[in-house]
């Protein structure tokens, strides 16, 4: 590992004023499960490693059934995995959580650290897509909000302005009859990155779906969602025949690639299977 | 096998407390004051003339001590790459620094200009005519080419009489055939018994594919290490994490042309092998001529990557392979093909190409196989070296058939195997063996004949059979005044071979388990012994343990007999003491006693010797049966059930053999499912934890191990080696449960989830 | 580049160390400290070896920058055993044969403890599941799960 400055702030505002002074030169540490395996392989020389540890606001989780959910951006995976609250109500999420590395990894990795890296992988990203999350945005100069839709450009890439950090993401609140679930395609059970990560959400609405969000990881540029098989199918009760069109149109959605892990016809495919899987396990989940 | 006090027995191991509590001493926990620590620049292409290498960067950084290249490479010996590249990431130069993380930056700083050269990877690109080509002089005629190759021959050489008619005709075929000219081949193997066309000819079935086996590594979880001292007079001293300290030893004398009595080998504990930790190209070596420089002691630890990149993992290969049978599953011949994917140097493994055989009578049989070069870092040994890869081809073809013919998998292989004294094909005869006990322990294990499954559920089951090597060994045991036995010996225990050498000297002696203590010396104080790989330890140091503790129990018989007064042929061991096996008064001394008085004899101190090189090892099977559950749609993989037996000839420790069991099984699985080590163009692709899987505890069931015992007539109490049999069923084993709840057959592995669906699809191999 | 002063309780002893920022918690316990039971097998948070408890929670050490860890408190496999006793888990990993070459083996005896500690009735579905991010190599696991299993009885009958 190369050598670096190392920084300790204790307020968003300093961090943010430390980010902007070395423009380019500085890093943002939070769990260091992404960045500090990228420093060691050089593939990031960061002269200056500003960490977030100190910052006390980052790490909370809060809510309540009028202003919903509010998780820092320095919540822990495995916090957010075992929060009983996420569980009930935010199923995909606590799934997308426990589905990152193992035991040892969620207890440094965060999920701030998890969307701020911009990995079209990223196991949070597709259930804070049908979750509905708000990427919350501080910098010196103040704060803004970001729908999580917007957040990412590209491999790598998001919204972040040189300077600005996430300090939270922020879900609205959500009533027993409003289910979730994420799956990813993998070959190991847990320690495996996503092949294709898919996490769905609806509401059960007398017999009929409502309120359906698709979210999808790894198979495009950036987590998306599958706008296309949702509108296909809120409003309507899930048939075997619209889960197998919703699953259709969820694949034809996706733009994936070809690599090492898998090609871009196995993605393709895999997204229609999970994009099945989790609208019927979230519906189940809503009718109770 | 009551009789035996101490033996058969679960005792826990010689080296409990230092491994559960963090004490054992690896080869990265060596800190020597003053140590510097090396890192090596690595090519960043697969084949490439190195033009430059411009190190002046690098030695302007603060805490450099040393840079070296093959310049200072003495005997001339290839340490690192100097006029050409032949693999992503050879080792060009090392740099020995005050710190490793200055000593990577200064590697970072090394300039190398290269002059890019086409690369292959493929081993049956590599064969083609239009291939890159890694060395001279490797072309070799196919199988059929070589057979009318060697009657020319022989009719060139016989000049008895005018044979020119036919060499013209022979001549004349040999220009028919097209393609059978096959480049980069790094080495050759042939053996054939009976006559195969004929064999086909009679069959009435003949099942042809050609099967696809992936390079994997070893991925013992310590990666290389190696710290090492020259002093000022010369002498050598490296701490190596090693499975031979002697090979170590002879292996720098050897490359660096060192006198051997100028060289100690200090063996740490280590973390893992598999057969992949005999060689001192990779951290050894580099680290002694780093010292050399500098004067001061260098540790060179490669890190996961470099392991993936400059290992030397286990051969991939592709077999083609035929199997004819009659229609009531007599098999009759078998033809197999093999190229081995040897990367940049001849390679390990190809020898186990005629394993095909597997344990099947075959009247007819013929195998060839190819060593063949590519641009990737050679390959070493594993776990039964290219025996999985056979057995996969072979018993996935047997499989094949018994579904054609709807036979019974078990039954079907029952009625093919050979048995004590039957013909080995290609080889001599059959010694005691127990291959159907073998087979016949695991299908009753799982109960096979009542088997159930349900929707995507299949049984697979398959075998592979391995015989352990010997060599050579020598050891001491010594009774302490407190009536004790201490071991000393020079063999690296890793799977507890050290706790079966203290039962069976504590057996002998008749002491309790506690009172035998064992010490393992360096290459300097311990007598010579073999390394630990080839399923060797327990059977040749435990026939030198045997000799050892005989011996010991000689001197003490004749040092109680002078104390008691009575002859030699009236005493024995007993509870560890010498005893009057018939006396009135009875009569007996303690061990303790008898080594304080040997202390004042003209006969000295009780040590007993034992040394050993050779004696006929048995051959022995696992058989192994799985359970699983494909998911249709994603394509994944679940082990529902597992067993795994095999032949040991005795345990001697049960739970160390269990251990070896379920080991083995586990990696033969990851093989089939999971492993492999993937390259494009530029080189490996894969090489980390993160896209090189290996199975953690989830992925799995228990691994139910059952111990077969057909005695080995020359084993320490009838003990066979058991490391390395039970990894070369499982690729098989998976592949035919796959087959057999989905109805596919994979014959490239690993069975990846894009894999099985595509076979699903209809698209599969 | 500057050097941090940094105060960490391990096991027992306090340490002021000063370190450079790139140095992770693995490399400070092994090199500077010199307890080398923690291992390093992969260093890229995949193998587990490096496991250590940091303020209660198990983590890959490979993965936490010294400096990270200033204030903190490290458990390390060698603060697991008394003088006189061995820590249940150890034991069951004697009595079980769940090591062979060993070298996994604090970082799954680490991993398992703090597991345990959260989980006391875990099954052996959820051990095997929360072990994953140990590798051994040499086991297949069978018999580290029965020793976590049998340490897990001993622990909650003690």
């Amino acid at each position: 590992m190369r050598n670096f400055e190392f920084f300790e702030p204790t307020t968003i505002e300093d961090a943010s004023a430390l980010l902007t002074k070395y423009n380019g030169k500085a890093k943002l540490l939070a769990g260091g499960t992404d960045l500090i395996i990228e420093m060691k392989a050089r593939t990031a020389t960061p002269e200056y490693v500003i960490s977030l540890e100190k910052i006390p606001e980052l790490a909370d989780i809060t809510y309540d059934e009028e202003s919903g959910l509010r998780i820092g951006a320095l919540t822990k995976l495995r916090t957010l995995e075992k929060d009983s609250i996420i569980r009930e109500r935010y199923t995909a999420l606590a799934e997308g959580a426990g589905e990152v590395g193992g035991v040892q990894i969620r207890h440094l990795a965060t999920i701030g650290g998890n969307i701020s890296h911009g990995s079209p992988a990223a196991d949070t990203a597709a259930p804070l897509l049908v979750l509905g999350a708000q990427v919350r945005i501080a910098s010196a100069d103040g704060e803004r909000t970001v729908p999580i839709e917007l957040f990412f450009l590209g491999p790598g890439q998001t919204v972040l302005e040189t300077g600005e950090i996430v300090t939270a993401f922020e879900c609205p609140p959500r009533s027993a009859n409003e289910g979730s679930q994420y799956i990813k395609q993998k070959i190991r059970e847990v320690m495996d990155l996503a092949f294709v990560g898919v996490a769905s959400s609806a509401k059960s609405d007398n017999g009929t779906v409502s309120e359906v969000k698709i979210g999808l990881a790894a198979v495009a540029p950036t987590p998306l969602r599958a706008t296309d098989a949702e509108a296909m199918i809120n409003g309507n009760s899930l048939t075997p025949e619209l889960l197998e069109q919703a699953a259709a149109a969820a694949s034809a959605q996706s733009s994936p690639i070809s690599d090492l892990r898998c090609s871009a016809e196995h993605r393709r495919e895999m997204v229609g299977v999970l994009t099945r899987r989790t609208l019927q396990a979230a519906a189940a989940l809503a009718q109770g | 096998m009551s009789e035996y006090a101490v033996l058969g027995k679960r005792v826990p191991r010689v080296d409990a407390l230092e491994k559960v509590t963090g004490a054992a001493q690896y080869g990265g926990d060596v800190h020597l004051p003053g140590m510097l620590h090396g890192k090596f620049v690595r090519s960043k292409h697969p084949h490439a003339k190195i033009l430059n290498i411009d190190t002046s960067e690098a030695e302007k950084l603060p805490g450099v001590r040393a840079i070296i290249t093959q310049d200072d490479v003495e005997s001339g010996r290839r340490v690192f790459a100097s006029d050409k590249v032949l693999y992503l990431g050879e080792p060009i130069a090392a740099v020995a620094a005050t710190d490793p993380d200055i000593a990577e930056e200064a590697a970072d700083l090394i300039q190398i200009d290269y002059e890019v050269l086409p690369a292959v990877q493929d081993v049956m690109e590599a064969i083609q005519p239009d291939a890159p080509r890694l060395h001279s002089d490797d072309t070799k005629d196919g199988p059929a080419r070589r057979a009318i190759s060697t009657v020319l021959r022989k009719l060139e050489r016989d000049n008895s009489q005018d044979h020119s008619a036919e060499i013209a005709e022979l001549n004349a075929q040999l220009e028919t055939i097209e393609g059978e000219v096959y480049y980069n081949i790094s080495a050759e193997t042939h053996s054939a018994s009976g006559d195969v066309e004929q064999g086909f000819a009679e069959s009435d079935l003949v099942v042809e594919d050609t099967y696809v086996i992936p390079r994997v590594h070893q991925t013992y979880m310590e990666p290389h290490v190696s710290v090492a001292d020259v002093e000022s007079t010369g002498k050598v001293t490296v701490w190596a994490s090693t499975q031979g300290p002697f090979a170590i030893r002879s292996g720098i004398a050897g490359t660096l042309g060192i006198p051997l009595n100028q060289i100690n080998v200090i063996p740490t504990t280590m973390g893992g092998g598999f057969g992949g930790r005999f060689g001192v190209v990779l951290t050894h070596v580099p680290a002694v001529l780093l010292s050399q420089k500098t004067g001061r002691p260098v540790k060179i630890q490669m890190t996961r990557e470099e392991e993936f990149t400059d290992g030397r993992p286990a051969p991939g290969c592709v077999i083609k392979l035929k199997t004819g049978v009659k229609n009531d599953g007599t098999i009759l011949a078998r033809e197999g093909l093999a190229f081995w994917d040897s990367g940049s140097i001849s390679g390990a493994s190809i020898g186990s190409t005629i394993r095909l055989r597997g344990v099947y009578k075959f009247p007819h049989l013929k195998v060839d196989a190819y060593g063949v070069y590519t641009n990737k870092s050679g390959t070493a040994a594993y776990r039964a070296p290219g025996t999985p890869q056979v057995a996969f081809a072979g018993e996935s073809q047997l499989d094949e058939i018994a579904r054609k013919l709807n036979l019974d998998p078990v039954e079907f292989r029952l009625k093919n195997m050979r048995v004590t004294g039957d013909p080995v094909p290609a080889g001599p005869k059959e010694p005691k063996v127990g291959y159907k006990e073998t087979l016949q322990a695991v299908a009753d294990a799982v109960d096979w004949k009542n088997r159930t499954k349900g929707p995507n559920q299949g049984w697979g089951v398959a075998i592979g059979d391995w015989t352990n090597g010997c060599g050579p060994g020598g050891m001491f045991v010594s009774i302490h005044e407190d009536g004790s036995a201490r071991i000393f010996h020079g063999s690296i225990d890793i799977t507890g071979t050290d706790t079966a050498l203290a039962q069976i000297v504590a057996e002998i002696l008749t002491l309790p388990y506690e009172d035998v203590t064992i010490s393992r010396g360096d290459t300097d104080s311990a007598p010579y012994a073999t390394g630990s790989g080839g399923s060797v330890v327990t059977f040749t140091m435990g026939n030198t343990a045997k000799l050892a503790a005989e011996d010991t129990q000689r001197r003490l018989l004749e040092l109680a007999s002078e104390r008691l007064n009575t002859e030699v042929e009236s005493l024995e061991l007993k509870d560890g003491r010498v005893s009057t096996i018939v006396g009135d008064p009875p009569k007996s001394i303690g061990f303790g006693e008898l080594a304080a008085y040997s202390l004042s004899t003209t006969g000295g101190p009780i040590v007993g010797k034992g040394s050993f090189a050779r004696k006929p090892s048995t051959p022995a099977l696992a058989a192994q049966i799985a359970k699983v559950e494909i998911d249709p749609e994603t394509g994944r993989i679940k082990v529902l059930k597992m067993a795994s037996s095999q032949d040991v000839g005795f345990a001697i420790n049960p739970m160390a053999v269990e251990g070896q069991i379920e080991g083995g099984t586990v990696q033969g699985y990851a093989w089939a499912t999971m492993e492999e080590m993937q390259y494009d163009k530029k080189g490996n692709v894969n090489p980390g934890f993160v896209d090189y899987r290996v199975p953690t505890s989830a992925d799995l069931p228990t691994v139910e191990s059952v111990i077969v015992e057909v005695e080995a007539p020359d084993g320490p109490f009838g003990a066979k080696g058991v490391g390395e049999p039970p990894i070369t069923p499982t690729l098989a084993t998976m592949a035919n449960a796959v087959t057999d709840a989905v109805g596919i057959r994979i014959t490239e592995l690993p069975m990846k989830p894009e894999k099985v669906v595509a076979a699903l699809h209809g698209n599969g191999k | 580049m500057k050097k941090h002063p940094v105060s960490l309780t391990v096991n027992t002893d306090t340490y002021d160390l000063l370190i450079e920022p790139r140095k992770t918690l693995l490399a400070t316990l092994r090199d500077t400290i010199g307890l080398t039971g923690t291992k390093e097998g992969c260093s890229t948070g995949d193998c587990g070896a490096c496991t250590v408890i940091v303020d209660g929670k198990a983590v890959t050490s490979c993965m936490m920058l010294g400096v990270s860890a200033n204030g903190k408190e490290i458990t390390t496999v060698e603060g697991l055993a008394s003088r006189d006793q061995l820590h249940p888990i150890q034991q069951a990993f004697i009595d079980k044969g769940g090591y062979q070459c060993g070298f996994c083996t604090p970082g799954f005896i680490v991993a398992s403890k703090a597991y345990l500690d959260e989980n006391p009735n875990a099954t052996e579905a959820e051990i095997r599941h929360a072990l994953g991010n140990n590798i051994c190599r040499c086991t297949g696991y069978t018999k580290i799960i029965e020793a976590v299993m049998s340490a897990a009885e001993a622990m909650r009958n003690a």
